[in-house]
């Protein structure tokens, strides 16, 4: 690892660094995805950003003894990728926290018992044992009750929360019970339940489905360490497959401390903006208000800003919760639900945007989001023309909405990246073959000419964002495990890049000064194995890999250690670079 | 939500494909037992319907003369159960059948979600094993035998030709818990009245046609038939010792009703609902008369009346 941390700020009249370019990439075939000069052969990069980028004549001028310069032997490039809704502390954290595990296949209440114990000798003190798992046929077996009273023989101490194998159910201690402050009275939650001695009321310290969120919500926040790696892992990867600029939807204060400290350490190799969670049905905000009144500018960088919001407005395909514009099919009356009221939404758009914080809606059915884009309709008579707010997952949009985006600037933002055939995708095919003939409506968007871009959503769909690109292009599995396409109409390789690139700039509202290659902008480029226009898409794009990414003009990714030189040497090594799948790539 | 209906009771049967369910399933549609009976299966290629039973078909939903509905579950059992739920004509019961690799817990725990409360009642979880096969599984389809097993409340062992009493004698010791409710059985042949817990309680339910009323007397034996043993008494229980007893009961007693007199609670009624190994004792509203005890069960073949009497006496507070 390579701290290279800048500290030389550019400002109106320092900072600047001496002589001509920095670097000079020659030799390639440069997309540039800037209409006025689409192709290029070379780019000059001073103080991270571009000085000029044309012909190789052209970069004479521009070298002196100082720079350097890379003959790219006719590879192909492009500016980098935007990812604009992923999670890399939801995939990875929870396993980096070090909780229990039982390591047993089908571990007996005894086996459950002594791992207990085991954990709370090497974890002294008086905090949470939380982990997997335990089995209910096991204590079947063993003529035993799983919950509370069984819980509170092995540990009555500490707070103890236990997973079952198949995450149906967690079986608590009534230490845990009691600081999750639930007692006979606690009403249920609406996706689970807590199960209740039918006599007494009395929690027996089982709990099911959606009822683990109020022991989590108990629970100290996943530790430091776990968000860390797991945010450090999650930026490396995208870094090497060519990714600039991403957006961490969903964070609260320690996760923004987490990426401060990786900004900080001159690891945050491409840009962030976080959005803070609005409700805590995913973990806790407990500083919520102070992050939005202000304390969000603490984590403030080049590269890290906190200046948006989450809402979970409707819910999702799978259960039937995204709020449509009309009845299931199969219906009467059932359209989905709302986690907030159209009023709260409304009245919050038009706050959050009068401070300048970015709102990123949830909404996966069409009808959620025709009220989140009268909710934006509102902000915008009210306080003129102001944030670009984002309509996340866009699943389903409304014919009539299209040309809103465009209207209203707002970015329709298309996630998981699943357009294309697949078990996970046809799980999510309920809401009736009219409606599905529009799922993911990229082109629709770009033809009513507003914003659209894409977002992994990891873990929901893969981190690798060229999955999604190539299947934007095709609406066909990559891999040929189906042969139909998905539904839905594909775009140009052209439009695919736009979404992917100055498109993702637009909607973190830095397209002046990045997303494409052109003189002035920031100098973010990525150097990829195979020329996108020279091949056939199917089969083809997905497994495209990024040889350089450039970042502001430092080298943060080298897959083919080129740049072992010292000053050139990237920041990311391929050998460091973390495998999350089986098909990652290929 | 309505509260005007009685909820309906739903049966949960699980089992691996080829273990019986759909010989059962398809007895169940066809036969003649004038109950409306929704049947929700995995999808419609095993079940086989004769074509003169049906009324009306779409996608998911037939209809059969008999009053029953088969439907596919689909992709989500949480929409096909508001449909039949919202049905103008409501099924009187309704069997889930669980594919050889859904999780059956999570069905039953979907059921026992808030806002299906005043809608539906679990009446019975059944797993059907096949105990020819059941020593081979390894991997993920072990985990989800023993999810069929850890949740159900009566195990069927249904046997074929090839199974030996040695495998099934080894399926038990394997994989049988402490007070298993077992029935044993060849070609899925389950007394419907085992599924169907309305059957046997009704109150002008025939014995002749089903059953015979036990009692302390009664010492014969009555194969191949339900026996019914009922218990009266005016005197407290304790809940945690009629648990306890309830827990104990003999192998092949699967079900038992009525209500208790509970010292824990003497002033509300308390309701016994019992399948196989599940017990569950809900309050409910105050007495109206005097309190008294007044449980009706049910076991396949012979019943130990005095035995049982003395088992619910020491349950006394």
């Amino acid at each position: 690892m390579n701290s290279t941390k800048i500290t030389n700020y550019l400002s109106s009249h320092t900072g600047q660094g001496p002589g001509k370019a920095d670097l000079i990439l020659t030799n390639a075939r440069i997309y540039t995805v800037d209409p006025g000069r689409p192709w290029a052969e070379a780019v000059a990069i001073k103080d991270g950003r571009f000085i000029a980028v044309g012909g190789r004549a052209e970069m004479d001028a521009l070298r002196d003894e100082h720079t350097r310069e890379v003959d790219l032997q006719g590879r192909f490039a492009m500016p980098g990728l935007y990812d604009m809704h992923t999670h890399p502390d939801l995939s990875l954290a929870p396993g980096y926290a070090d909780y229990l595990d039982v390591g047993l296949e089908s571990p007996t209440p005894d086996d459950i018992a002594k791992a207990i114990l085991d954990y709370a000798e090497s974890h002294p003190g008086d905090g949470w044992i939380y982990g997997s798992y335990f089995v209910h046929f096991t204590f079947r077996q063993a003529e035993i009750e799983p919950g509370c009273e069984w819980l509170d023989t092995v540990m009555p101490d500490r707070p103890v929360a236990i997973l079952d194998r198949s995450w149906g159910s967690m079986m608590v201690n009534s230490k845990a019970l009691a600081l999750a402050n639930i007692t006979a009275d606690t009403p249920d939650p609406g996706n689970g339940f807590i199960q209740r001695d039918s006599i007494t009321g009395e929690a027996t310290g089982i709990l099911i489905d959606g009822a683990y969120a109020m022991i989590h919500a108990a629970m100290p926040p996943t530790p430091q360490h776990a968000l860390k790696r797991a945010y450090r892992e999650g930026v490396q990867y995208q870094s090497s497959r060519g990714v600039v600029a991403t957006k961490y939807v969903h964070v609260c204060e320690h996760r923004l401390e987490a990426l401060k400290s990786i900004d900080d350490a001159g690891e945050m190799t491409l840009r962030v903006e976080a959005a803070i969670s609005w409700q805590d049905d995913i973990f806790p905000v407990k500083r919520r208000w102070e992050l939005l009144s202000g304390e969000r500018n603490y984590y403030r960088s080049a590269r890290l800003n906190a200046n948006a919001v989450k809402f979970h407005f409707d819910g999702v395909h799978e259960t039937r919760s995204s709020y449509l514009s009309s009845p299931w099919p199969g219906e009467e009356k059932w359209r989905g639900g709302l986690n907030l009221t159209p009023e709260h939404i409304t009245d919050m758009v038009v706050d959050l945007d009068r401070r300048g914080i970015r709102v990123i809606s949830h909404c996966t059915g069409d009808g959620a989001s025709d009220l989140f884009l009268d909710a934006v309709a509102e902000a915008r008579r009210v306080n003129g023309g102001g944030v670009r707010h984002q309509c996340a997952h866009s699943t389903l949009l409304l014919e009539e909405n299209l040309a809103r985006f465009k209207e209203l600037n707002v970015t329709a933002e298309f996630s998981p990246a699943v357009w294309y055939p697949s078990d996970f995708a046809y799980a999510r095919t309920q809401a009736g073959e009219e409606k599905m003939k529009t799922l993911y409506n990229f082109k629709g968007v770009l033809d009513a000419g507003g914003v659209a871009v894409m977002g992994t959503d990891w873990p929901v769909s893969n981190i690798n964002p060229w999955i999604g690109f190539e299947t934007m292009v095709t609406r066909k599995n990559p891999w040929g495990d189906y042969s139909e396409p998905f539904y839905g109409e594909p775009i140009s390789l052209e439009q695919a890049i736009k979404v992917m690139t100055i498109n993702g700039a637009w909607s973190m509202g830095i397209e002046h000064k990045a997303g494409s290659i052109e003189v002035g902008k920031s100098a973010d480029l990525i150097v990829l194995d195979r020329n996108l226009f020279e091949l056939e898409p199917q089969g083809n794009l997905h497994n495209t890999r990024v040889d350089i990414t450039v970042m502001e003009g430092e080298i943060v990714w080298d897959r083919l250690d080129q740049f072992e030189q010292a000053e050139l040497e990237a920041v990311w090594k391929s050998d460091q670079v973390p495998t999350f799948y089986e098909r990652m790539e290929d | 939500m309505s509260k005007k209906f009685s909820p309906i009771p739903v049966t949960v049967i699980s089992g691996f494909l080829g273990a019986g369910k759909t010989t059962l399933l398809n007895r169940i549609l066809n036969g003649d037992h004038g109950r409306k009976i929704a049947v929700m299966v995995n999808d419609f290629g095993e079940i086989n319907i004769d074509s003169q039973l049906i009324v009306s078909a779409e996608q998911s939903m037939v209809n059969l003369s008999n009053g029953c509905i088969c439907c596919t579950v689909e992709s989500d059992l949480i929409e096909q159960l508001h449909k039949l739920i919202s049905l103008r004509e409501r099924p009187e019961y309704i069997l889930i059948e669980t594919s050889g690799v859904s999780d059956p817990s999570k069905v039953v725990n979907t059921l026992c979600y808030p806002q299906f409360r005043q809608q539906l009642t679990v009446d019975a979880v059944v797993a059907i094993i096949d105990a020819d096969n059941f020593s081979s599984l390894d991997g993920d389809r072990r985990k989800l035998a023993m999810d069929q097993l850890s949740v159900a409340d009566i195990v069927v062992i249904n046997k074929t030709d090839l199974a030996t009493t040695r495998q099934v004698e080894s399926f038990r010791q394997q994989w049988l818990y402490p007070y298993a409710r077992v029935f044993e059985t060849q070609f899925a042949d389950i007394p419907v009245e085992l599924l169907l817990g309305t059957e046997l309680f009704e109150t002008n339910h025939s014995p002749s046609k089903s059953g015979h009323q036990c009692n302390a007397n009664c010492d014969h034996n009555h194969n191949q038939q339900f026996a019914t043993y009922s218990w009266e008494s005016d005197q407290p229980l304790s809940l945690s010792k009629l648990r306890h007893a309830l827990k104990q009961l003999p192998e092949n007693l699967y079900r038992a009703k009525g209500f208790v007199y509970l010292a824990e609670s003497p002033k509300h009624r308390c309701k016994v609902h019992l399948v196989g190994s599940r017990v569950e004792i809900e309050k409910e509203e105050r007495w109206q008369q005097m309190p008294k005890n007044q449980l009706v069960m049910i076991g396949w073949n012979n019943l130990d009346a005095a035995h049982l009497n003395q088992a619910l006496e020491n349950c006394y507070s």
